[in-house]
């Protein structure tokens, strides 16, 4: 922190401090708010305070109701999460491998493969329940549905590949081939294992963007609902702490996803530095041996 | 056991979109020579390097590796490893697995390969280190892993590519006599591209001088650093002070060179290379030249000047002169020398040499212009 001469802060510290208290509390207080609320007691209501502490609101969830679908919804989004991954990680390192030849029109592509983030969800969403209906196909979550989350992951999964091929050293690959390796070898033993970190990104961002994707699925999804779509149907008739239950588990279900990535992330990078476990023991055995 | 090979680059092109990096270059690299290729970042050594190794393939010309024509097939199938710049060790593999990655391409089983692989980090004394990650060694010991990776392949030639720089001082002149003596044990032809002419003149049996996609001069160091053919050569070898002038005449295999700021040279010179009147460069070894206080009248083999900068060098002294002209002038003398006529910053004084020591730097006659500038002033 740097202080002025007299060893006190100048006034923008405060402004910024004041800031960042007032993000935290936007942030973070209406969502602890849920949390909280989310073990009401079986007697409580939507607001404070709490009446009692219990997880029934949570057995609520994963029963029929006729209030909504919550278990066939989620199933449904983790289905379509799961496979918006795959695609998003084999399609983004294909395009990040041929974007690295400088093909005719490259740029052109690139460009029209971005432009998908800045266009409206709600009007892709549409665009595409319109396209169904006029090729007289059933829009379906794994579907149409399908389409429009990869019209939304791909141009992140691209611009990440692009940046971890802009600091993979091309050396690698001569390197193999100058030891016997062919193109296909080159791929399977030196490429993407080298690239494996910049793909845990990749199926993250795939995974969590799909999984509470809201406007590009609203129309496309035919007749049955992914989860926000659902939360977002009983916001308007459940009038019961279940409401705070889903927001409690589909968040943590997040932090588990994030923190299964980051922490392969982590463990690939450690295996790179440090010694594996175990081989020191392997190495006085090698040593050893006459 | 491998053997060693003549490499062989005749008519060698190599164009980038509009860049020419290699021109037309003739060159014999004899079998189990060391052959390094120096020159400035940019004059085309790399690319040679990299068409002998078969990661760039020449726009014309041809290359032979032991009398075979090895454009256009892969590296494997040359006979060739290379070294690379960066070492480019791969990062998710041990160092044992780094250095069995070429018999594992070649299908030799797990128990072998690493057996093998075992043997060779021995060889580099780095066996300890064989189940570290490439990331967890030094340099120094990244640098004999990436030898190891490429020796193991049996190669007919091993090419290395800046396989000093990134080393600190001590590292890079261990490694340096460390690279001769495996040249030496393996009997096979080592090609060392490097920007460094000490390092060149230190390892290598042909040291080849490179420009702008030429060749300038190729020969065995000594012949390089003591008879430049060129005022580039010359300068960029070091060592040397470039003159220049006009044949003024020639008789009895003497020749007179006179520039328009006074100087006259005299050195031996056969008749019929140059004319009366054409440019001549001629160079003077910077430690063949004697130093006197106070400037000299007119005379031959002889120039003035202001000194400019003296460094004491420990074998030597380092006196820089500027000349007429504004051009530099260095003489290296010998320490107890320099105490008995001691000169200071700012003195006029004159250097003088012997007429046998002044070289024709033959391969600038018939040049289109008189050498001016000094791209690579050597300090």
């Amino acid at each position: 922190m740097q202080r002025t001469r007299s060893g006190r802060r100048p006034w923008t510290f405060y402004a910024l401090a004041a800031f960042f208290t007032v993000y935290v509390l936007f942030l973070y207080g209406p969502m602890s708010a849920i949390y909280i609320l989310s073990f009401q007691g079986p007697n409580g209501g939507l607001t404070f305070p709490l009446n009692g502490v219990s997880l029934t609101w949570f057995y609520a969830l994963f029963e029929q109701q006729r209030t909504g679908d919550i278990a066939g919804s989620f199933a449904r989004s983790i289905a379509l999460a799961l496979m918006v991954l795959v695609l998003t990680v084999v399609i983004s390192v294909m395009a990040g491998l041929a974007f690295r030849r400088r093909f005719f029109g490259a740029t052109f592509v690139f460009y029209m493969a971005i432009a998908s983030l800045i266009m409206p969800g709600l009007l892709i969403s549409l665009g595409i329940g319109l396209m169904f209906q006029f090729f007289g196909l059933r829009p379906g979550w794994y579907t149409s549905a399908l389409g429009a989350h990869l019209s939304w992951t791909l141009p992140f999964g691209l611009l990440i590949m692009f940046a971890v091929f802009s600091r993979f050293d091309r050396s690698y690959e001569e390197a193999a081939r100058d030891l016997g390796a062919s193109d296909w070898k080159i791929l399977w033993t030196i490429v993407l294992p080298i690239l494996l970190p910049g793909m845990i990104a990749v199926a993250l961002f795939g995974f969590t963007l799909s999984y509470d994707e809201f406007p590009r699925t609203s129309i496309a999804v035919g007749a049955r609902n992914t989860l926000p779509l659902e939360i977002w149907n009983m916001t308007t008739n459940v009038t019961s702490p279940a409401l705070f239950a889903i927001g409690t588990v589909t968040t943590a279900l997040s932090f588990l996803v994030i923190a299964i990535a980051l922490g392969s992330i982590a463990l690939i990078q450690r295996r790179r530095t440090r010694r594996l476990p175990g081989g020191a023991a392997k190495l006085e055995a090698g040593v050893a041996r006459p | 056991m491998t053997q060693a090979s003549d490499i062989e680059l005749v008519g060698v092109t190599k164009r980038f979109a509009d860049l020419v990096a290699v021109d037309a270059i003739d060159l014999t690299i004899p079998a189990g020579t060391y052959c390094c290729l120096l020159g400035p970042s940019g004059c085309g050594k790399t690319t040679i390097l990299r068409m002998i190794a078969g990661h760039e393939e020449p726009t014309e010309g041809v290359i032979r590796i032991g009398g075979d024509n090895v454009v256009g097939l892969p590296p494997v199938r040359r006979g060739t490893a290379m070294m690379f710049q960066s070492y480019a060790l791969f990062p998710h593999m041990t160092v044992l697995d780094n250095v069995a990655y070429n018999l594992r391409m070649r299908g030799v089983g797990k128990a072998e390969r690493r057996e093998r692989a075992r043997a060779m980090l021995d060889k580099v004394q780095l066996g300890p280190l064989a189940l570290r990650m490439p990331a967890q060694l030094s340099g120094g010991q990244q640098q004999r892993v990436a030898l190891a990776r490429a020796i193991i392949t049996n190669p007919r030639v091993l090419l290395l590519d800046e396989p000093l720089s990134a080393l600190d001082e001590y590292l890079r002149l261990q490694m340096r006599s460390e690279l001769r003596r495996l040249q030496r044990e393996l009997g096979i032809t080592f090609v060392h591209v490097t920007h460094t002419q000490l390092e060149a003149i230190a390892v290598a049996d042909v040291v080849v001088v490179m420009d702008q996609g030429h060749i300038e001069q190729a020969a065995a160091p000594e012949v390089i650093y003591a008879t430049p053919q060129s005022a580039y050569v010359a300068r960029f070898m070091g060592g040397h002070n470039v003159l220049s002038g006009r044949l003024a005449q020639i008789a009895g295999g003497l020749a007179a060179i006179e520039n328009d700021r006074g100087g006259r040279f005299e050195l031996a010179m056969e008749e019929g290379l140059a004319a009366r009147g054409d440019p001549v460069n001629v160079s003077i070894r910077r430690d063949r030249v004697a130093l006197e206080n106070g400037a000299a009248a007119a005379g031959i083999n002889r120039v003035s000047g202001t000194v400019d900068a003296i460094e004491y060098q420990g074998a030597f002294v380092k006196v820089t002169m500027r000349i007429a002209g504004d051009e530099e002038f260095v003489a290296y003398l010998r320490d107890d020398q320099f105490l008995k006529r001691p000169v200071a910053i700012g003195d006029i004084a004159t250097a003088s040499w012997q007429r046998d020591d002044l070289h024709l730097l033959r391969a600038d006659l018939g040049r289109v212009a008189l050498d001016a500038g000094r791209p690579y002033q050597n300090p």
